[in-house]
C-alpha cells in the first residue's frame, strides 16, 4: 500500500492522473499545495466547496449546495442548465477528519456509485485521490456515454444517420 | 438509395460499432455508438479536463485559506 502510494504521489506531482482501474472504478489524483486539513476543509464546508466543484466552462449554475458532512448526513446539489434543473444527491458513509471522505451518488438510475477520497499529507502538500465505484460496468460505460464529449464531426453524422433514417421509413 | 442499400449500409456500420440500432415495430433507430478505444479515450480526456479544472479552482480556495490563516496568525501575535 505505502509503495503504491508513493508512486502515485510521485505521477501526481504536477499534473494529476486520472485512471480506469478496472471495469467499475475510476480514480483522479492530484497534489494540492497545503495541508491535508484545510484541504479537507475545502471539500467539507459548503461555501468553500461551490467555489471550486463547478468548471465556468460548463454553463452550469449552481442553485443550492448543501452538505450535511457526517456519518450518514446528506448533501445535495442543484444546477440549473439552460431550461432545466439538475439534482445530485447523496449521503456520507464515512467522515474522517483530514484524511477520507465516503459518499454515495444516489441520482442515477443504474445503482448507486460510491465515491472515496482520500488526503495525504506530505511535507505541507495533500495528494487527493478520488475513487469513483460503479455498481456495474454498464453504469460506467453509460455516464461516459453522457457527457456530451461528442466530437462535432460526429455529431454532424448522427444528424445525417437520422436524416437518412427518416428518408428510408417514408 | 434503396432501403436494402441502407441496411447493408448501417449494418457495416454497426458491425464497425459504429453506430447502434432499435427496431421499435417497423421503424430501426441508429444512434451513434462509438462503442471502444477511441471514444474511451475521448471519455478520459474530458473527465480529466473536467477535475483538471476543479482542481485548479481548489488550487486558489485553498491558497486563500492559507493565507487567511497567515493573516489571522499574525492578528492574534499582535
Amino acid at each position: 500500500m505505502d509503495e503504491r502510494r508513493e508512486s502515485e504521489a510521485a505521477r501526481a506531482k504536477n499534473h494529476g492522473t486520472v485512471e480506469r482501474r478496472s471495469e467499475r472504478e475510476l480514480v483522479v489524483t492530484r497534489t494540492v499545495n497545503g495541508p491535508a486539513r484545510l484541504v479537507f476543509e475545502a471539500w467539507t464546508k459548503a461555501d468553500l466547496f461551490r467555489r471550486w466543484w463547478v468548471p465556468r466552462s460548463y454553463g452550469l449554475t449552481l442553485l443550492s449546495c448543501e452538505m450535511d458532512v457526517r456519518v450518514g448526513g446528506g448533501y445535495r446539489l442543484v444546477f440549473s442548465h439552460q431550461d432545466s434543473t439538475m439534482e445530485f444527491f447523496g449521503r456520507y458513509l464515512e467522515v474522517t477528519p483530514h484524511s477520507r471522505l465516503v459518499w454515495t451518488n444516489e441520482e442515477g438510475d443504474a445503482g448507486m456509485t460510491v465515491t472515496t477520497v482520500t488526503f495525504d499529507e506530505i511535507a505541507g502538500r495533500t495528494l487527493v485521490a478520488v475513487h469513483d465505484l460503479y455498481p456495474s460496468k454498464e453504469a460506467l460505460d453509460a455516464a461516459s456515454g453522457s457527457t456530451g464529449a461528442m466530437p462535432e464531426a460526429l455529431d454532424q453524422l448522427d444528424e445525417l444517420l437520422v436524416s437518412l433514417g427518416s428518408t428510408t421509413t417514408k | 438509395m434503396t432501403l436494402t442499400g441502407m441496411k447493408k449500409h448501417v449494418d457495416v456500420l454497426e458491425q464497425a460499432g459504429l453506430v447502434t440500432t432499435e427496431k421499435v415495430g417497423r421503424v430501426r433507430t441508429c444512434r451513434l455508438g462509438l462503442r471502444g478505444l477511441q471514444e474511451e479515450a475521448e471519455w478520459i480526456e474530458g473527465y480529466r479536463q473536467l477535475w483538471s479544472a476543479r482542481f485548479d479552482e481548489l488550487d486558489k480556495v485553498v491558497e486563500n485559506l492559507k493565507r487567511k490563516e497567515r493573516v489571522d496568525g499574525r492578528k492574534k501575535r499582535k
